[in-house]
Formats: structure tokens, sequence, C-alpha cells
């Protein structure tokens, strides 16, 4: 036991002496609450404001209600848009084309086509066309139902099933969105930020000749495997932390409701992602060390230790893709604490006998991970490979 | 003390096996300092990390006090102080905070460890770099820490691996006086080293070690009466049967 706390006293120090390697590991926390304002500060102003859509037209003296209807909505024509911003609408390059004979075929009751014309997949345009579509079928439908009601036919016959929505998902999908980006930067910091911490107490000390004198000692390699973990998991559980904190605050400069989003990190939610992402921190910091162990150098190390990113970052993007999620995939470590985070931010109710089973099992493996180091430290391999 | 017994070890790899001990048997009695001797490549350092528990022999044992380093790896190394080959130092560590840690991995505490540590200060006149840490510490300064966090618990066995390469003349005789006292005490130590003067002066016995096997045991004087030589370097030489890696 003395032992032990001699070996994590040295590695805390060590750690918190590596003003480099701290800084990388807390720079995560530091970021992401900037990252998480500014994106929310971006989906607000697209949701709330209506802001101008500068179109193209030819032909528009053919049909000027239907411009001013438009105009109505804040969509003009190309050639108001504004000198700063006339580069842009030029390139986005929405068309919208009324035919010559626009006032006669309506005078005599004839389908009428206009043409838009515009790229349907770059994404900033989405909000635009959608808009200009919205109005024109309503402009459409609004002159069919006024021909209707003059031949004396009451238009609610046109509409036999009316189809009411009720959406069970909580926050908007800009908030979802945020949400999602959110679950995943948790679980990237939880899985990067001992990392630097981690290569250099097994790599580094084997660079640094320290690592043959210390299993010349008489301690157990479990022990010193320990030691190294428990450092290692404490700085990523401080770098949450310290995010979570931050994030929670830099919530309070954004008004979500206008969003009609409801997200929040209150000191119940706290801790539960806490309890979600400290079993995630020590499996990683047994999966880094295991691989820093491996490596030559602390330059090799460093290398493949970096591939371990893609665990945490790939198996989110994994689960959206699957539909029909296997129960099995709720108590698989990372992908279940993954689901319950989803959860946790969309305002569900936290499943307990799942984040049990997915922490058990996440515990389960990295004291695995342990037990196979331990073992590892003591083969001739891992000796030979000291000089 | 240590036994070593007819300890063979090769080394597999795909392309070649080297053989890097094939037989060696020695012994390093308590109260004695026994040098080890022998060119480059010759084993010595696989014989003293087999004698650390950290490589497996093929075939044959060692023991420290009796206690087989295999089977009881961590029993066996309580008795063991070691300088090893390659040493680094912790570099965020001040020269005290490692010594100390050294001294708490072998299970010492309190006023104890406290005393042992001011000893060994004192002992290798080092309170000047107690407090500072150890980067950019110069060669010299690395040994006298690595020694003292080596001698820190007073360890019954004591292994050098050529501990006086990069120390100065003042601190050489500090390590000399330190060993001699040592000796004096009872403890057992061995020791590898190139510095035939050195071997000379302070070995009671010199195992000679060519080609993972004994080639010749005895005082320094022996030995140079079995080749029939003044000096221990000419016998040294003779002893090998070559004078490849003497230079080294």
């Amino acid at each position: 036991m003395m032992q032990l706390k001699a070996l994590m006293v040295k590695e805390f120090k060590e750690a918190f002496r590596d003003k480099r390697a701290l800084m990388v590991a807390m720079s995560m926390a530091l970021l992401m609450p900037v990252m998480i304002m500014v994106m929310l500060k971006v989906a607000i102003k697209e949701a709330v404001d209506n802001p101008p859509v500068y179109v193209k037209y030819s032909g528009a003296q053919y049909a000027p209600k239907l411009i001013a209807a438009l105009e109505n909505k804040n969509i003009l024509s190309f050639a108001q848009v504004p000198a700063d911003e006339k580069r842009n609408w030029n390139e986005r390059n929405i068309e919208l084309t009324i035919p010559e004979h626009f006032a006669e075929d309506m005078a005599a009751g004839k389908p009428i086509e206009l043409i838009l014309r515009a790229d349907f997949n770059e994404k900033s345009l989405s909000t635009p066309i959608r808009r200009i579509k919205t109005l024109i079928n309503e402009y459409s439908l609004s002159i069919g139902y006024k021909r209707l009601l003059v031949r004396g036919i009451d238009i609610k016959l046109l509409q036999p099933i009316k189809l009411l929505e009720q959406d069970t998902a909580l926050p908007s999908s800009n908030a979802m969105m945020i949400s999602l980006i959110l679950g995943v930067y948790l679980m990237m910091a939880a899985f990067m930020s001992g990392l630097p911490v981690a290569i250099d107490s097994s790599a580094g000390e084997r660079e640094r000749n320290v690592l043959e004198m210390l299993l010349c000692q008489p301690v157990s390699t479990l022990k010193i495997v320990l030691a190294k973990l428990s450092c290692a998991s404490a700085i990523a559980i401080i770098s949450i932390i310290l995010m979570l904190v931050l994030t929670s605050l830099a919530m309070n400069f954004v008004d979500l409701t206008k969003i009609g989003a409801t997200f929040s990190i209150d000191a119940s939610t706290f801790a539960i992602l806490l309890l979600l992402l400290v079993p995630i921190c020590l499996l990683a910091a047994a999966l880094q060390l295991l691989f820093a162990f491996q490596a030559k150098s602390f330059k090799e190390a460093q290398s493949t230790v970096t591939m371990l990113i893609m665990v945490p970052s790939f198996i989110p993007f994994a689960l959206m893709m699957m539909d029909d999620k296997p129960a099995w995939v709720n108590w698989l470590p990372i992908s279940g604490q993954s689901l319950l985070m989803e959860d946790v931010f969309k305002g569900l109710a936290v499943d307990w006998s799942a984040l049990f089973f997915t922490s058990a099992a996440t515990i389960a493996l990295t004291v695995l991970l342990v037990w196979v180091l331990a073992k590892r430290l003591t083969s001739e391999k891992v000796v030979m490979s000291l000089s | 003390m240590i036994e070593v017994n007819n300890l063979h070890k090769s080394f597999v790899s795909k392309k070649n096996t080297v053989r890097a001990l094939d037989g060696l048997s020695f012994t390093a009695k308590d109260g004695e300092i026994t040098g080890i001797l022998g060119p480059n490549g010759a084993g010595k350092t696989t014989c003293l990390r087999t004698l650390y528990g950290l490589l497996r022999a093929d075939q044959g044992e060692a023991r420290i006090d009796g206690i087989k380093v295999t089977q009881e790896p961590i029993k066996a190394r309580k008795r063991l102080g070691i300088f090893p080959d390659k040493f680094g130092l912790y570099e965020r560590l001040t020269a005290y905070e490692q010594i100390d840690y050294f001294a708490s991995i072998h299970g010492m505490k309190g006023i104890e460890k406290q005393t042992a540590i001011e000893q060994i200060l004192t002992d290798l006149d080092m309170h000047a770099l107690a407090h500072r840490k150890t980067v950019g510490f110069s060669q010299g300064q690395r040994m006298k820490v690595t020694l003292a966090q080596a001698l820190v618990h007073q360890p019954k066995n004591f292994v050098l691996d050529e501990p006086t390469r990069g120390l100065d003349v003042m601190s050489t005789r500090i390590l000399r006086a330190h060993l001699a006292k040592f000796k004096a005490k009872g403890h057992c130590i061995l020791f590898s080293s190139h510095v035939m003067q050195e071997v000379a002066a302070l070995c009671d016995r010199v195992i000679i070690v060519a080609n993972g096997k004994m080639a010749a045991q005895g005082t320094p004087q022996e030995l140079c009466e079995l080749a029939g030589e003044t000096h221990l370097e000419e016998a040294f030489v003779k002893l090998i049967g070559s004078d490849e890696g003497v230079a080294a």
C-alpha cells in the first residue's frame, strides 16, 4: 500500500510539473465551451432571423404581384443586394424564371411553370430555397382557393385528411446537433486528455532510461501500472470536470429558448455525465498505456496512441448510422455511454440498468487491460526493447 | 551473497541466435568486493539483468542470499541495491524527491526514511544538490543521485554496472571509500568495470568473463600469476585469449 502511494505521489508530481502536457490536456476543456457558444449563437441566428434572400429574377415584370409577395417575406431581387454581399449572392446564384405569358395564362387558368435554378445540395442554400418554395406554394394555393371559392366550392373539400404533427424530440434539430457534438466532444476529452501524461509516463520513461531501474525494484508491475493509470485518468477526469463547469457557465450567455431548446447542465445532469465518463477515462488510460508501453520511443508511442482517437470519434457516428440497434449496443463500453449521453441531452430519463451494465463492462475491460499490461511488463520482450 | 549457477541464455531472433551466456557460474561472498571483468559483449549486462530478475535464464539459476530470483523476484530484489548499466533520472523531481521515492519503494517510512536519506546525502556530499531538480545535472551529479537511490535502503547486496564512468576523481574516491565501508560492514558487492586500475585497487576477487563463460577467477594478484604477467591488463588480455574489445 505504501509502495503504491509512493508510486502515485511520484506520478502526480511529475505530471503536474510537466506544464506542456498539462496544457494539452486542459486545452480541450478550455476550447470546448467557446466552440459550443459560438455554434449556438450561429444556430439561434439562423433559426430566429429571417435574413434577406437575393434572387436573380428573369421576367419579374410579368408577375409584379408574385414579386411583391416574395418581397413581403424578405426575398428580394438581386438588383437590391448591398455591395458587400454581392459576391456571396452572385456565387449562390439562385435564379427564378417567370415566363412571358404569366399574366395571360393566369387569366386563362392554365398551369404556369416557374423555374427555380440553384445548387440544391449546397447546405447554406437550403433555408433560402425552402423559404422560396414555401412562399410560391402558398401563393399558388391561395389563388387556387380563391378560384374555387368564386365557383362556390368549400375549400375544406380539398383537405379530407389533416395531419397533425406532434414532435416528441424535445429540442429543435439545431439543438440536437449541438448536443450530439457536445457528446462526441466529451467522449473525446475523456479519451484524449490523459494521453500526453500516459505516453510520458510509459514510453517517455523508457526513453529516459528510468523504466529499467523501476522494473528492477522490489515492486510488482501491477502497482506500477495502477499508479500510472490513476494518474493519467485523474488528469482526464479533471479535464472533463473543468469542461463541464465551463460549458454550463457558457450556456448562461446564450438564450436557448429562442430555438425551443431547454438544454442546460444542472447538478444532476452533471453528476450523471460524470458517472458515465469516469469509467471511460479509466479505460482510455489503460488503452493508452498498453499501446505506449509497446512502443520503442516517445515518438512512436505518440503516433500509435493517437490512432486511438478513432475509437471515441468513430463509435458515436457508427451508432448514428445504425437504424436497428441491437440491445447489446447499450451495454458495450463507449457505445453504451454514447447512447446514454444522447438520452441525457434529449432530456429523457436515464436508463439506470443500462448505465450500470455499460459502466460494469467498461470497468471489467479496464481491469483486463491492466492485468494484461502488468503481465507484459514482466516479460522479457519489454525488457529487451529497453536497450 | 550472490550466487550464479550455470547460467545459459540465448537471444533468438528471426535472423540469428546470439548466445549471451554459456554456463556462467560464480559466487560473490559477503564482506568482499567481487569484480566482473570482460570485453564488450561478454555477457556482463545480461548476467546482471538475470540477477535483477529482468531476464529469465534458459538454464541455471541466480540466487541472492539463497533466494531464487526467478521464484521470488520481489523478495530477492529487496536485498539488492542496483546501479544499472543505463540509468536515467526523473528530471522533473528534485534529487531529494527521487531518493525519497526509491526509499519508499523499498518500504522505508517516517523518521527511519528521513535519517537514511540524510545519511546518504551526507555520505555522498550531496546536500548542495538535494533540492534542485535533476534536469541539467552533470554526468557526475547524475551518478551520485543514482548511487544515492541505490544505497539509501542499505542493501545487503550491491550490484554496480560500471559505476565510475563519468565520475571525477573526488567522487570516485568517495565511491571507493563508500564501497570499502560497506565491505567492512559485511555487505556483498558485485562490481563490473572496464577500468583495470579500479578493479585492481578495489576488488578482493576478480571474475573474468568472456563469451558468456567464466575465463578465470581469483585475486588480482593470482590472476597476474596465472597469466605470468605483472599488470592486470596484460593478464586480462592473455586470459580472455585475444586483445579484442579491450580498447573499449
